[in-house]
């Protein structure tokens, strides 16, 4: 069944490009650092050189060779998405099934709080809560991420809950006497994993852009690189009014890219698993 | 009650519970996370004591006194609730002894300024086209569209106005390469001064515009291809009315979703503006945020955030007021409950 599937998706020209752009950079990213050895914050050369032969992207205004930091940059960023999305993601499913499961005062609550978080932009609470920390590592700036972009989820999780629950297959689960948690967790997500599968990859893309917007305004990891790290400082140094557009493209290009890839491939997957959109 | 005066009340108490809870958020961080930054804030600034005594001890003094240290939390809370109502946002640490209000009052018109024309006209573009790409379903119109939104949509604001900014105003010279107006310049309602607003007014509203679009014109293709596959277009479709009257009912049908949706992504969108502020060193929030937080300065960073909170709780208001007006289901009680 699986490999029909695969079979199947494969067929579709989006997911097709989608995978390729996405896997090409994500292995950039992670072989990149391995095969081109430089240290991407220690000065190597004269400082702004544009690309040449030594320096394939040139250098910034320390000296720091701008290859080094992409190819660092490509992974961190890569990583603070999947753990910000991965943490979304537990949050919005457990809150979202619990609540359109349960239904009652606890739907109600549930939703509550959850519709609060969603009236409060995510952007500025992730400014406001990452302004009172000190030393940000990437696992702190995801975890940022995680805890306020989850509210999306639990209402579309919670909506496919309520149609998911009064099939025949769980009045059967029931009757058999299974636990909630066990009917929640072994019935019902399974059959949502189509689902939950395109919200984990818009999450990502939401998580890497919003590292660099939170890196930007001055609260993005406090040590190492990402893509956001690379912009800021090359917002902070005045590149683009001094003309080194060798700085600030590249690494907006990769995160254009790389956000680009998996919202096209959760079209693809929503075209591929809802009919109205695919029938001519 | 009238339906939409039920529905208006319920939005109102529902915001105003987002404001608490926000302020809740605002008031228990600095007391709450490891390492407490309030105390860390506070020593510092004891140590530096002995270099101006007399300023830094009436720093120190007016925040012991504005965070309440040494109160039982819950009468800090009630307190801290009370002055924001009030009006009186605390002092500023950078920029004493001057109030946040007042700082944060004369930053905050130019990204509104910018935010909200830009808001709307992304919206309008954004809808047309993308209710005009969905109309064309898998034409040529479309399949060169869509890309385009695809990307546009995930391309961060600031990172496109970098870009414009380097090709416009670098590289061709056409638009002044950043700031609100001219250095030099006196603000003053004559023709020349707002030509020159205007200059400096067009590449940022158009990277807000252009990265905004996107987002709209996707949701809105997606809206009317599930319209016109709805059964009540195909019956009105067989009875033979006018592809007009049909395509008009469809729109109606798939701006009421992208209403709502202007409601919630007036966040996203002033987030990314405040940041696209900073590539343009436009004098707006963007720019005193980013000042605030490399300084640490902590009454200004809440002020600013307790401000544009409240604006956007209060766009949301309007959207609702609109929304209320628009939708017939509210306006006969259908959506009462």
């Amino acid at each position: 069944m699986v490999s029909q599937l695969i079979r199947d998706l494969l067929r579709i020209k989006k997911f097709d490009l989608s995978v390729a752009i996405f896997s090409s950079i994500l292995i950039i990213g992670l072989v990149g650092p391995v095969v081109y050895e430089v240290d991407p914050v220690k000065m190597i050369g004269p400082p702004e050189q544009p690309p040449s032969e030594k320096y394939p992207l040139g250098t910034d205004s320390y000296g720091r060779d701008l290859l080094a930091q992409l190819l660092h940059g490509i992974r961190n960023s890569i990583y603070i998405g999947l753990t910000a999305a991965a943490i979304s993601l537990a949050i919005g499913v457990t809150i979202g099934a619990l609540s359109g499961y349960r239904g009652g005062v606890a739907d109600s609550s549930l939703m509550l709080i959850t519709d609060v978080v969603y009236a409060l932009p995510s952007i500025m609470l992730m400014m406001l809560i990452a302004a009172y920390l000190k030393e940000r590592n990437p696992i702190f700036v995801a975890l940022v991420i995680g805890v306020t972009s989850w509210p999306w989820v639990a209402r579309a999780v919670r909506s496919q809950m309520l149609s998911l629950k009064s099939r025949d297959f769980i009045y059967m689960s029931r009757m058999a006497g299974l636990s909630d948690i066990k009917i929640i967790f072994e019935d019902l997500i399974p059959n949502m994993a189509s689902y939950i599968f395109m919200a984990f990859v818009l999450l990502m893309s939401g998580a890497m852009i919003a590292e660099a917007g939170l890196s930007m305004i001055g609260l993005g990891v406090t040590r190492g690189v990402s893509l956001g790290i690379i912009l800021y400082w090359a917002q902070l140094l005045e590149s683009v009014r001094r003309g080194i557009w060798w700085w600030f493209i590249p690494p907006g290009a990769c995160l254009v890219a790389l956000a680009t890839s998996l919202l096209l491939l959760s079209t693809a997957l929503d075209e591929y698993f809802s009919p109205r959109l695919r029938g001519g | 009650m009238s339906p939409i005066m039920r529905f208006i009340l319920r939005r109102v108490g529902f915001l105003f519970l987002t404001f608490i809870v926000f302020m809740l958020i605002i008031f228990a961080l600095p007391r709450a996370i490891p390492g407490n930054p309030l105390s860390t804030l506070l020593s510092q600034l004891f140590q530096q004591a002995q270099a101006n005594p007399e300023l830094i001890k009436a720093v120190y003094k007016r925040l012991m006194d504005e965070f309440g240290v040494g109160k039982p939390v819950h009468i800090q809370f009630i307190d801290f609730i009370s002055r924001t109502l009030r009006g009186d946002l605390g002092t500023s640490i950078a920029f004493y002894p001057r109030k946040v209000g007042e700082i944060v009052a004369a930053y905050l018109p130019w990204s509104l300024g910018l935010l909200i024309p830009a808001t709307l006209t992304s919206w309008i573009i954004g809808n047309s086209l993308g209710a005009l790409a969905g109309y064309k379903r898998k034409s040529a119109v479309d399949n060169l569209m869509l890309p385009v939104f695809l990307t546009l949509s995930q391309t961060p604001y600031y990172w496109l106005a970098m870009i414009l900014l380097y090709v416009f105003a670098v590289n061709l010279g056409v638009f002044p390469i950043g700031g609100a107006y001219s250095s030099g310049r006196i603000p003053s309602l004559t023709f020349e001064f707002i030509a020159d607003v205007l200059s400096h007014y067009i590449l940022p509203f158009l990277s807000i515009v252009l990265s905004a679009m996107g987002g709209w014109a996707i949701g809105m293709r997606v809206m009317v291809i599930y319209e016109l596959g709805a059964d009540y277009i195909n019956y009105a479709d067989s009875l033979g009315l006018p592809d007009r009257k049909l395509l008009r009912y469809v729109f109606k049908n798939s701006m009421l979703p992208q209403i709502t949706g202007l409601a919630l992504s007036f966040g996203t969108i002033l987030g990314g503006s405040l940041i696209t502020e900073l590539v343009f060193n436009y004098p707006g929030t963007g720019y005193l945020l980013f000042r605030a937080i490399s300084t640490l300065d902590y009454p200004l960073i809440q002020g600013v955030f307790i401000l544009l909170i409240s604006t956007l709780l209060l766009a949301n208001l309007i959207v609702d007021f609109v929304y209320a007006y628009i939708d017939p289901r509210i306006r006969t009680g259908y959506l009462g409950e």
